[in-house]
């Protein structure tokens, strides 16, 4: 069979394996666009993967004042763990730690669903009694005194248990300069697409992991198949004049999602073709017994 | 399907209790079952069709026309749909509503909207005293939904309220948010004597300088509000543009009693 190719970019026939995660999506407002930024990317540091964060998240995409509830401009965040006891938990504290002290910050559901997590609810006992309560067309929204004026926060959000997280595309190239200008390509389309973030710096991987380590109560460890310098020593899945491998580690609120966004990254991966030294696009699994979401190259290509 | 139309057909000589014609009850009715149902406040019996032609179907879209301010609790405990009025109404209109809309031409008469709990009831001219406020052996007034009145409300607006919106066009009388639990009044004529009497929580939304404020309001100056931008923007998707900004001199009240409240007025 010939090998799968676009703009003469090798596609390998292989697949990328994601899990299911819980997931929702808040709305931060500012005064200004940078300050709703600000509170935002402090909101999801530290959120790159659930293996030490205890959460994945990443700005979805900035809103314009007619977008948010508040005529303000404002900035949309996905947040996703394993399960939504969890989820709550991060919720309140990403929330209460770092949107409730973001100057003029204002939150608010950004998702709508049957069963909620709390959003303002518990953060409302920061205002010692003097918070107030109020109801618009059926929504609860707290006033909590603060010392920057007043921080307003819708009482609950809505959240999905079908969210999807680890969908992932591996850009392999002759130089680190190509793959990284490739992959930075890729997570720029993606940001456009909706209900996805890459929670990575700057969206991108440079260190995959395996399950798994030699070493005890390490739960992962270097993707040595994928890691340039050891292709003489282990059982390498790169060609000799690959020199490094990024990877765009994708989390969605459906698998839907997903597959759009590597479809659009796939594409503006490609878009240089090999003359700037990229040579494959492929994807990291675990064999499929692991996750129940695979996402063939081949079929999301087409 | 056509509306379900009530039209009056003379000034009735009695007032008349219509809150039997809402959709759950017309539901299915032939136009003979409807006109059977009473609607007598007196000894005198009085029926719909001694007093209306009736016209029509879908009871989920009920118009009355010609109605004048003796036709008491019209939408009274309405659970949904909606019921249009080109005329005046009596007392009680949309009264411990739950859900639905109701639309007034002209004006209501006293309690309007009195313990209603959600929906919306829109009266396009003047409302009589006490209009969200607790309805006969409630102990709380309006409890949810919208209210809007495009002119002036008579005295005790929201009195006891404990939670919903109302907005007033024109001025509101005396002791407006009087004992008021929580909830929201948006007052764009201002209001007359003792606003915010008694006010536990909630908060009382001047769009101009009221002329007196109680002594027990406590005077906390100039910020930002956050939910005055949000309640505009909501407010707009609901039809009504009123600028009301971010920035509002903030009085915090009653201190005679729990002090939680406050008034907003816009700076």
């Amino acid at each position: 069979m010939p090998k799968l190719k676009v703009k003469g970019i090798t596609i390998v026939e292989t697949f990328a394996e994601a899990f299911p995660m819980v997931g929702t999506r808040i709305i931060i407002t500012a005064p200004t666009m940078e300050w709703a930024l600000i509170s935002a990317r402090i909101m999801t540091g530290f959120a790159t993967s659930v293996i030490a964060c205890g959460a994945e998240a990443g700005i979805e995409r900035t809103l314009s004042r007619k977008e948010t509830p508040d005529g303000r401009p404002g900035v949309a965040v996905l947040l996703f763990t394993m399960d939504t006891e969890k989820l709550q938990k991060q919720l309140r504290n990403r929330v209460g730690q770092c949107v409730l002290t973001s100057p003029g910050s204002a939150c608010f559901a950004g998702m709508e669903s049957e069963k909620r997590l709390k959003l303002g609810g518990p953060l409302r006992f920061f205002g010692d009694g003097w918070q107030m309560s109020k109801m618009l067309g059926g929504k609860r929204y707290w006033r909590i005194p603060v010392m920057g004026g007043e921080f307003l926060c819708e009482d609950t959000v809505g959240m999905t248990k079908k969210a999807v997280g680890g969908g992932n595309l591996l850009v392999l190239g002759k130089s680190h300069e190509s793959v990284l200008a490739a992959c930075t390509r890729a997570v720029k389309a993606m940001s456009e697409m909706p209900d996805v973030i890459t929670p990575f710096p700057g969206g991108i991987v440079r260190s995959g992991s395996k399950v798994g380590s030699k070493y005890k109560g390490q739960i992962a460890s270097t993707n040595d198949a994928y890691s340039p310098g050891l292709k003489g020593a282990v059982n390498s899945e790169l060609p000799l004049d690959v020199e490094a491998v990024l990877e765009i580690v994708i989390d969605g609120l459906s698998a839907d999602a997903i597959a759009t966004a590597m479809h659009a990254g796939i594409h503006a991966i490609a878009k240089g073709g090999t003359r700037n030294g990229v040579t494959h696009i492929s994807a990291g699994n675990y064999g499929g017994n692991l996750g129940p979401h695979h996402f063939h190259l081949k079929e999301i290509v087409g | 399907m056509s509306a379900l139309v009530f039209e009056l057909k003379d000034t009735p000589d009695q007032r008349l209790d219509l809150s039997p014609l809402v959709p759950e009850r017309l539901d299915g009715l032939s136009h003979k079952d409807i006109k059977a149902i009473e609607i007598s406040t007196t000894r005198e019996t009085l029926t719909v069709g001694d007093a209306f032609k009736v016209k029509g179907k879908n009871a989920q879209d009920i118009h009355f026309y010609g109605t004048d301010e003796r036709c008491d609790k019209i939408g009274a405990r309405l659970a949904g749909g909606e019921i249009f009025v080109d005329g005046d109404v009596g007392s009680q209109v949309g009264a411990r509503m739950t859900d639905g809309k109701i639309e007034v031409r002209g004006s209501a008469g006293i309690l309007a909207g009195a313990s209603m709990t959600g929906g919306h009831v829109a009266i396009r001219r003047d409302a009589g005293d006490q209009a969200a406020g607790p309805a006969f052996g409630e102990t709380m007034g309006m409890k949810g939904g919208l209210l809007t009145i495009g002119g002036d409300a008579g005295e005790l607006l929201g009195e006891r309220m404990r939670r919903g919106l109302v907005v007033v066009g024109g001025k509101a009388g005396d002791y407006a948010g009087g004992r008021m639990i929580a909830g929201t009044l948006v007052l764009r004529g201002g209001a007359g004597r003792y606003a915010g009497y008694g006010l536990r929580r909630g908060s009382l939304i001047f769009t101009e300088k009221p002329k007196d404020i109680l002594p027990t309001f406590s005077d906390s100056g100039v910020m930002e509000f956050d939910y005055l931008l949000l309640l505009e923007k909501w407010l707009r998707g609901a039809g009504m543009r009123i600028k009301l900004g971010g920035r509002a001199r903030r009085l915090m009240g009653d201190m005679a009693v729990l002090g939680k409240g406050e008034m907003l007025i816009l700076a």
